[in-house]
């Protein structure tokens, strides 16, 4: 096991900056993902882990030893590939045993290590079976054995469940999961799947253009998105981001959506919203917990989509959109009239319209 | 991938090396050809790698300007050849390609014709040495030995494979779309193969057409035993400039050999990212 | 030779009238099969025909006429105790188990010099490529003046020798061999690196990063990735040049002869002087008949590779 730590690391391709001053620690036997749409910079960070990419600048450090200069052969770092990279001319076994030959062991230590391998990753029918022509969840499990047999502190998975169809996903997330918890590994897992970071990550890194926007645990980044980009690209649909300006009434004060209505801002960001100069800001409030009101944001409903336990409400007014989510036993708004609607304090957030910036309020 | 800097070094000697290997024996037949006489037919201690007193002696002398240093003049010059060669190249090509392009379009979007690979692919398989009796029989029976057409007609088929092959594997790779959408406009399927399809296909036949050309240009076998002399292509040619009076005229030959060998050369280096293709029949596209 | 296809044809589904896309799709084929008849059939059983009698041009019979000559398989008797022929056949099955190794290795090992990017690779790789695009009759000539006795080869290895050097290259049986070799070695080597380099490419790089994360060395990549998912193109690599030796002819007839004596005469040799020399074209016939049928065979093998090696 190892902790890996990145400190100040960048990329940079001629003037194209694909990672900056990136700082990140994982802990020893952590599942971190690297969370973002393509091209943020997730793919060129994990290259950099694993060695085939040298960075531009900064360290990385396993266990607190700086590794840019360590040749990726010799990292220990076991790594899947977006399409496995199984050797299809080979058979199972010889692809299970490909570390350990490579590394000299003895045959009758490799015989042993593969049999009881194949055994933990049910691949002991198969092992004389072409790899070619094998399902995609064999071929996963045989992509993390052959790496995992040679123990490394380290696994790197680069969006492995890409390629696999949606029905399928599932299936091979809980297994992912499992195998991880049977090696024990620190793992970094890129994807740009939020389902598959939210159920599968201890922590996740979400990244847009080259930049890591906020660490932390799946839940904290649902409810406490560092900004408005990774308030709308977490969670199915975005957190809504309204535009509006604080108005402050009798001491409270309250965000006011032009043409839309006022919400009242939380208490807990009442200190935050009078540090605030500047009127304009932006609201946010995640779908699912917007519910209709007698007062508050009043929105022409554009329409109705129901699918299964759920019902998506699209909304429009004036320029703005937002989405309302809600159960399948609430009966939603009739499309094309006006519904008027308030998100409880617990799921106001607001952002500093320059910056993107969440505004931090009082813990409770 | 990091490299260490004596792998580098490694390499571009072992490269430079092989490319200087490689260049020697063309470089020597250019300096032959810009030598004077008294250079070309020194030999050993006397001989220069490189001509002192550059001249186009050569070059005039094979089309028929007499030397002085020369007793011998010419009974043919080099002009009758390298038209011979030009033509026959030139039509040969011409009835490959047009027979290849319309039969490898018949078999990729019709599936007709489907023993023609495998019958073609033999046909390149044989020696032609081995077939030649009976087109020397029935090429003298059509009074086709020493004609141009005859060695036309017989560059065509032998390197109507490539042709076949090669356009074959363009004709698999182009999308039909554009085509459906011709055709679903009412044009007809013949109408859209010439109109739309050929069009688009141009690079594609230029290049197949150039491949062609230099199988055809560099025969020297099927034109030994079907050209006497008024067809003689220029490697035949080339043979007869030796005399008992003069011995090997090296230098008029390496002129010869510089006409001959520099344009495939440029034409080979213009399409060589299809030379992959046409040489494995298109089994290996880069 | 007209082989029923196992190829697929792939099936016109678009336009309604299928009979009439179906009858163009024969016009286009029909000059291609005409040719192909007029080369391969007809010639073929023209020359079962003649190698059966003991007809050579010489005689004034025409040729249709040939069974007045009828002598069976006699032809076919005498090719099995020509020692020439058998001469000739030994000689270019050496030269092939020499030249297609040699050759293998070469643009092999070239190959791997060029298979990552290097400063001036475009350039070195087409002036690499610059021998086999030579006429071949026009290299047979080059050949043919570098390996006089006077000539730059031998200029070249007196550099290491304190008299100068007087070998007699063309006119030695052992040597003239060799030198033939050497330019087949020459023209050709280029032409196994341009596939090999091709098939090194299109293993995938990601395969490699696997074998390289997974601490596999150079060389155990090199013999555990690389060369088995090149396996089809080396076979379609070796058959190229394996049939293009047999059918070995322009540059060595150019700096040999076939001599000195028949040191140099290999199968097409051979077949050329009984045809243009000696004028036996009932012979040459039956010599070229049991060629074909030979290479037939295997034909069928190399083709099936061939045809595999399309299917990624």
């Amino acid at each position: 096991m190892s902790e890996i730590a990145l400190e100040n690391l960048g990329k940079t391709f001629g003037d194209f900056t694909a990672l900056a001053e990136m700082n990140l620690t994982i802990a020893n036997g952590e599942f971190m993902a690297l969370l973002g749409p393509s091209g943020c910079g997730k793919s060129t960070t994990m290259n950099m882990i694993a060695g085939m990419l040298r960075p531009s600048s900064g360290a990385i450090r396993f266990n607190g030893r700086d590794v840019v200069d360590v040749p990726m052969a010799k990292r220990g770092v076991g790594f899947v590939f977006q399409n496995y990279a199984i050797f299809t001319h080979m058979s199972v076994r010889e692809n299970l045993a490909y570390g350990l030959r490579a590394q000299g062991t003895p045959a009758a230590e490799i015989n042993k290590r593969v049999q009881a391998f194949a055994e933990l990753l049910q691949l002991d029918t198969m092992l004389d079976r072409r790899a070619a022509g094998l399902s995609v969840n064999i071929l996963q499990r045989l992509a993390i054995g052959r790496s995992a047999i040679l123990e490394p502190s380290i696994f790197l998975l680069d969006e492995p469940l890409s390629n696999v169809d949606a029905a399928f996903r599932a299936v091979m997330r809980s297994e992912l999961k499992s195998l991880q918890g049977e090696f024990d590994q620190t793992m970094v897992y890129v994807t740009h799947d939020q389902l598959e970071a939210m159920t599968m990550a201890d922590r996740i890194a979400v990244m847009d253009h080259g930049k890591l926007l906020q660490v932390g645990t799946p839940l904290d980044i649902y409810n406490a998105p560092a900004d408005t980009f990774v308030a709308k690209f977490i969670g199915a649909p975005g957190m809504n981001i309204l535009n509006g300006r604080f108005v402050e009434n009798a001491g409270v004060v309250a965000v006011e959506v032009p043409g839309l209505g006022t919400l009242d801002v939380p208490p807990t960001l009442q200190a935050a919203a009078k540090d605030k100069k500047a009127p304009n800001i932006q609201i946010g409030f995640r779908p699912e917990q917007v519910n209709a009101s007698q007062s508050g944001l009043t929105m022409h409903v554009g329409f109705v989509e129901r699918i299964g336990a759920r019902t998506i409400v699209h909304l429009e007014h004036s320029g703005s959109t937002a989405k309302a989510v809600l159960p399948s036993d609430a009966t939603p708004p009739l499309a094309g009239s006006d519904w008027t609607f308030s998100a409880s304090d617990e799921a106001i957030r607001l952002f500093d319209p320059t910056s993107g910036q969440a505004l931090k309020g009082r813990a409770h | 991938m990091q490299r260490s800097i004596p792998f580098e070094i490694f390499r571009y000697a072992v490269i430079l090396g092989i490319v200087a290997v490689s260049l020697v024996p063309t470089l020597w037949m250019i300096s032959m050809a810009f030598k004077p006489i008294a250079e070309w037919s020194a030999a050993g201690a006397d001989l220069t790698w490189w001509p002192r007193n550059p001249t186009l002696d050569n070059f005039r002398f094979i089309f028929g300007q007499s030397s002085t240093d020369l007793i011998v003049a010419l009974e043919r010059t080099a002009g009758r050849p390298i038209f011979a060669s030009l033509l026959t190249a030139t039509c040969g090509t011409l009835i490959a390609m047009t027979a290849g392009t319309s039969a490898a379009y018949g078999l990729s979007r019709f599936g007709q014709g489907g023993n023609l690979p495998l019958a073609l692919i033999q046909l390149r398989l044989f020696p032609p040495m081995a077939v030649m009796i009976p087109v020397m029989i029935m090429w003298s029976f059509l009074g086709l030995i020493d004609n141009w057409f005859g060695l036309s007609l017989i560059y065509g088929i032998v390197t109507l494979p490539f042709a076949f092959w090669l356009m074959k594997t363009f004709f698999d790779d182009m999308p039909r779309e554009i085509e459906d959408a011709a055709l679903v406009e009412g044009c007809t399927r013949w109408r859209v193969f010439v109109r739309i399809t050929l069009p688009m296909m141009r690079p594609a036949l230029a290049s197949s057409a150039l491949f062609v050309f230099i199988l055809n240009w560099s025969d020297y076998l099927i034109a030994l035993l079907l050209t006497t002399r008024d067809w003689a292509t220029i490697p035949v040619y080339m043979a007869s400039l030796s005399s008992s009076m003069t011995g090997q005229l090296y230098g008029a030959k390496a002129a010869l050999g510089v006409i001959a060998a520099v344009p495939p050369i440029i034409m080979g280096i213009a399409i060589q990212k299809h030379l992959v293709r046409g040489l494995t029949f298109g089994a290996l596209k880069e | 030779m007209t082989n029923v296809s196992a190829m697929a044809p792939a099936v016109e589904k678009i336009d309604a009238p299928a009979t009439q896309s179906a009858r163009l799709g024969l016009w286009l084929t029909l000059p291609a099969q005409l040719l192909v008849l007029f080369i391969a059939l007809f010639p073929i059983l023209m020359q079962v025909y003649i190698s059966l009698t003991d007809w050579s041009p010489l005689d004034g019979i025409p040729w249709w006429k040939a069974h007045e000559l009828w002598i069976g398989l006699l032809n076919y008797a005498d090719l099995m105790a020509d020692n020439r022929f058998w001469g000739a056949l030994w000689r270019t099955m050496f030269v092939m188990a020499i030249c297609v190794p040699v050759q293998f290795l070469l643009g092999l090992g070239l190959a791997v010099l060029f298979v990552d990017d290097f400063r001036g690779k475009r350039v070195l790789y087409s002036t690499l490529l610059v021998p086999m695009m030579v006429v071949p009759a026009v290299a047979g000539y080059m050949f043919f003046m570098l390996f006089q006795s006077g000539g730059p080869v031998n200029d070249l290895l007196s550099f290491f020798t304190s008299d100068p050097v007087r070998i007699a290259w063309l006119s030695d049986p052992d040597l003239a061999l060799i030198a033939v070799m050497i330019a087949d070695i020459w023209q050709w080597t280029p032409l196994m690196f341009l596939i090999l380099l091709a098939g090194m490419i299109s293993v995938p790089q990601d395969q490699q990063m696997a074998a390289i994360l997974l601490g596999a060395s150079w060389w155990r990549r090199f013999f555990t990735i690389v060369l088995p998912r090149m396996k089809s193109i080396i076979i379609i690599a070796l058959a190229i040049r394996v049939i293009e030796i047999f059918k070995i002819f322009d540059t060595l007839f150019i700096m040999t002869g076939g001599g000195p004596g028949v040191a140099t005469e290999t199968i097409s040799v051979y077949i050329y002087k009984v045809t243009q020399q000696e004028l036996i074209w009932s012979y040459v016939a039956a010599i070229a008949l049991a060629i074909l049928i030979v290479l037939s065979v295997v034909s069928v093998f190399a083709i099936k590779r061939m045809q595999r090696g399309q299917k990624p």
